[in-house]
């Protein structure tokens, strides 16, 4: 009865109801606009925030999120131009669509199929997630030590084409976190006698330098791209299609939480899997696919909205994130006090039924806003670059200031911008950066608990990991991330094992 | 995720310099992580950040290798392709606004950036310019600062001080 409680409480409250509709409002806006991505808005919008109480801030964040990954499809069907990561499958199919002035039945059908992806991902939260927590809690440290390095690990692998870069972005993400006094001896590190560094670098500061300025920065150099304007009919998709589209999405809907709920792995890899599994299991599309089938517009729209309901689910209940916004996000539960691991369920069950109760009614306002006021989006979503990228940059600034009204932080977030920017030019990933920062804490106090426990023998450490099957396969799954990359496997084994690949 | 670009199969301009770099730093933080504790303890406060550089050595050396291995793509010049002046002139002026936002105030030095910015990415009339940074401006400051209520820098004008007699003339 408690958890029905919680659940309905964004529901009841006027103003929890309001702030969750901004949110999701402002999200498809963030998320459809090309230039700016549902990472930077949530980054600046904690800082703006933090000292709100925490369940309105919680509801415009969830609002931007789920509104955000919806809103990418949007200028990936009319432009060609996919607004997040996520909509990049939608761009294959949906612009040819709108191509052929089929724009308005994308849309409303991607509406509608984004909306059962989202209900199915929260679902699969709301009944896997209390166990998986109770499974958590028998983790060992060394398991979470290694769920962290495995975060990374499949972000760095899979964001960008070089893993060698990936784990540098990783490696430099946890050393930023561990700068400032040290939580277990009180140690200096990293602080070059600098007092203002005890407290370590503000995760919000960099997180805005990587994804704001940055991104901005490199967007300057794409300042005159064309925009085609498309003609827009009639939204609310015809029953037929919705019901014989229907057992497509429900199916992706689930390769999406699953995509979604492994670590480092988000709404962008699950949308691009989805696409793939339409394209195998449809035996006869009425259109080709690449050239406008509505399959390849529904498949990647239920996966990623379905992602992320998986998403919630180890960031809530192991307090690992998933990708980058996720990281984001228990950066934002962090700075409102709120720990995200298999305790906060035990402690704090209201916040999760919270969440899910959340989840859902912004999933709800998805269907209301998404069928809804098409005009006035396609005016917004012109608005020029030149207009645009002074205003990320007047909000990151103002953002960066805002967590602690301290000019040192506007420089950090500064630093981290142009540092990002040449890291983005020459193929770096930015997202392992961010999730190293999250997970450092977690990854040096877990990896300090398991040598101690072994009395600081690494070899006991070793032996004991295959004394548990978690461990193994956690284990075995690190070497085998590694092992994928090298000359050997390429070179010799792929070939044996997949001969029809080559 | 967010965007970035594949690596290409030819080395961008600079590409060599960034990747030498960041093997130097990766060194130089192994060595302030050395500092931290040394060799003493595997759980010591300094472990995990010797590990961390340790790990960015050998990533940064590993990519720096493959850079030196690639061709350099002829037709890419630094200036142009890579740091192009809208970028540099952008951070600078990104630079400006951040020294002075503490001393001039929020709404005399963003009016100040949003205007020299908007004109020199936009290229409209003066006036036009003008108009849409006042816009925008309002509408930062009512969202962030009156509905957000963020503490913003207040500078030379005495903003809370205008707002306290609007607000008294409304009683």
């Amino acid at each position: 009865m408690d958890a029905l409680n919680y659940f309905a409480m964004s529901w009841l409250s006027p103003e929890l109801l309001a702030l969750t509709a901004l949110g999701t409002f402002l999200g498809i806006y963030v998320g459809a606009i090309p230039g700016l991505s549902v990472t930077m808005a949530v980054s600046i919008l904690i800082s703006f925030t933090f000292s709100w109480d925490v369940n309105n801030a919680l509801c415009l964040m969830v609002g931007v999120y789920m509104g955000g990954v919806y809103g990418g499809s949007r200028t990936a069907i009319l432009l060609n131009i996919p607004g997040a990561p996520s909509a990049i499958a939608t761009a294959l199919d949906g612009y040819p669509l709108a191509k052929k002035g089929l724009a308005g039945e994308a849309i409303g059908l991607s509406t509608v199929m984004s909306v059962v992806g989202g209900f199915i991902g929260i679902l699969v939260l709301a009944l896997a997630a209390p166990s998986i927590a109770d499974f958590a809690i028998t983790f060992q440290p060394r398991d979470y030590m290694m769920l962290g390095i495995l975060g990374i690990m499949l972000v760095g692998s899979l964001s960008g084409s070089s893993l060698a870069k990936g784990i540098f972005a990783g490696a430099f993400g946890l050393l930023i976190g561990t700068v400032g006094l040290d939580p277990m001896t009180a140690d200096e590190r990293f602080t070059f006698g600098i007092i203002e560094l005890w407290d370590g670098i503000n995760p919000v500061a960099v997180m805005i330098g990587l994804f704001g300025i940055s991104e901005a920065l490199h967007q300057l150099q794409h300042m005159d791209k064309a925009v085609i304007k498309q003609k827009i009919s009639r939204i609310i998709p015809r029953l037929s299609d919705v019901k014989k589209y229907l057992p497509l999405s429900v199916r992706t809907s689930f390769i999406g939480v699953i995509v979604g709920a492994l670590p480092g792995t988000g709404g962008d890899i699950a949308a691009l899997m989805a696409y793939d599994h339409a394209k195998r299991s449809t035996k006869e599309p009425d259109v080709e696919f690449g050239k406008g089938a509505k399959e390849g517009l529904i498949a990647p729209e239920s996966a990623n909205n379905a992602a992320v309901g998986g998403a919630y689910i180890p960031m809530l209940t192991l307090g690992i994130p998933g990708d980058a916004v996720t990281a984001v996000f228990i950066g934002a539960l962090f700075i409102h006090g709120l720990n995200p691991g298999p305790l906060l369920m035990v402690e704090q069950p209201h916040m999760f039924w919270f969440t899910v109760g959340n989840l859902t009614l912004a999933n709800i306002f998805i269907l209301i806003f998404g069928l809804t006021g098409i005009k006035l989006f396609s005016k917004i979503v012109e608005c020029p670059k030149g207009i645009l990228i002074p205003l990320i940059f007047l909000l990151s600034i103002v953002g960066a200031y805002a967590i602690n009204n301290a000019i040192t932080d506007i420089w950090w977030m500064l630093a981290f911008g142009v540092f990002g920017y040449f890291m983005r030019l020459y193929g770096f990933p930015v997202g392992p950066v961010i999730l190293g920062v999250i997970l450092s804490s977690l990854t040096d106090e877990n990896w300090r608990r398991a040598i101690l426990t072994e009395r600081g023998s690494v070899i006991d450490l070793f032996v004991h990991l295959f004394t548990s099957p978690l461990s193994i396969v956690l284990f075995m799954t690190i070497v085998l991330i590694l092992f994928t990359k090298t000359p050997l496997w390429s070179k010799v084994v792929k070939p044996k094992l997949f001969p029809n690949d080559a | 995720m967010s965007s970035h670009e594949p690596t290409p199969k030819t080395r961008k301009p600079g590409e060599r310099v960034f990747c030498l770099l960041l093997v130097i730093g990766s060194v130089y933080l192994f060595w302030q992580a050395y500092q931290i504790a040394g060799f003493s303890e595997l759980s010591s406060a300094g472990a995990f950040p010797m590990a961390t550089a340790a790990t960015m050595i050998l990533a940064a050396c590993f990519i720096f290798v493959n850079t030196l291995k690639r061709p350099a793509n002829q037709n890419a010049h630094f200036f142009t392709h890579c740091f192009p002046p809208i970028v540099a002139i952008i951070m600078a002026l990104i630079l400006v606004y951040a020294v002075v936002l503490e001393s001039l105030g929020f709404i005399l030095s963003s009016f100040v950036f949003l205007f020299t910015t908007i004109q020199f990415l936009y290229r409209r009339r003066v006036l036009t310019t003008l108009a849409i940074s006042l816009f925008a401006l309002i509408m930062v400051y009512i969202v962030f600062r009156l509905i957000f209520q963020v503490v913003l820098p207040e500078g030379i004008i005495p903003e809370r001080d205008i707002i306290a007699s609007i607000t008294a003339l409304w009683r």
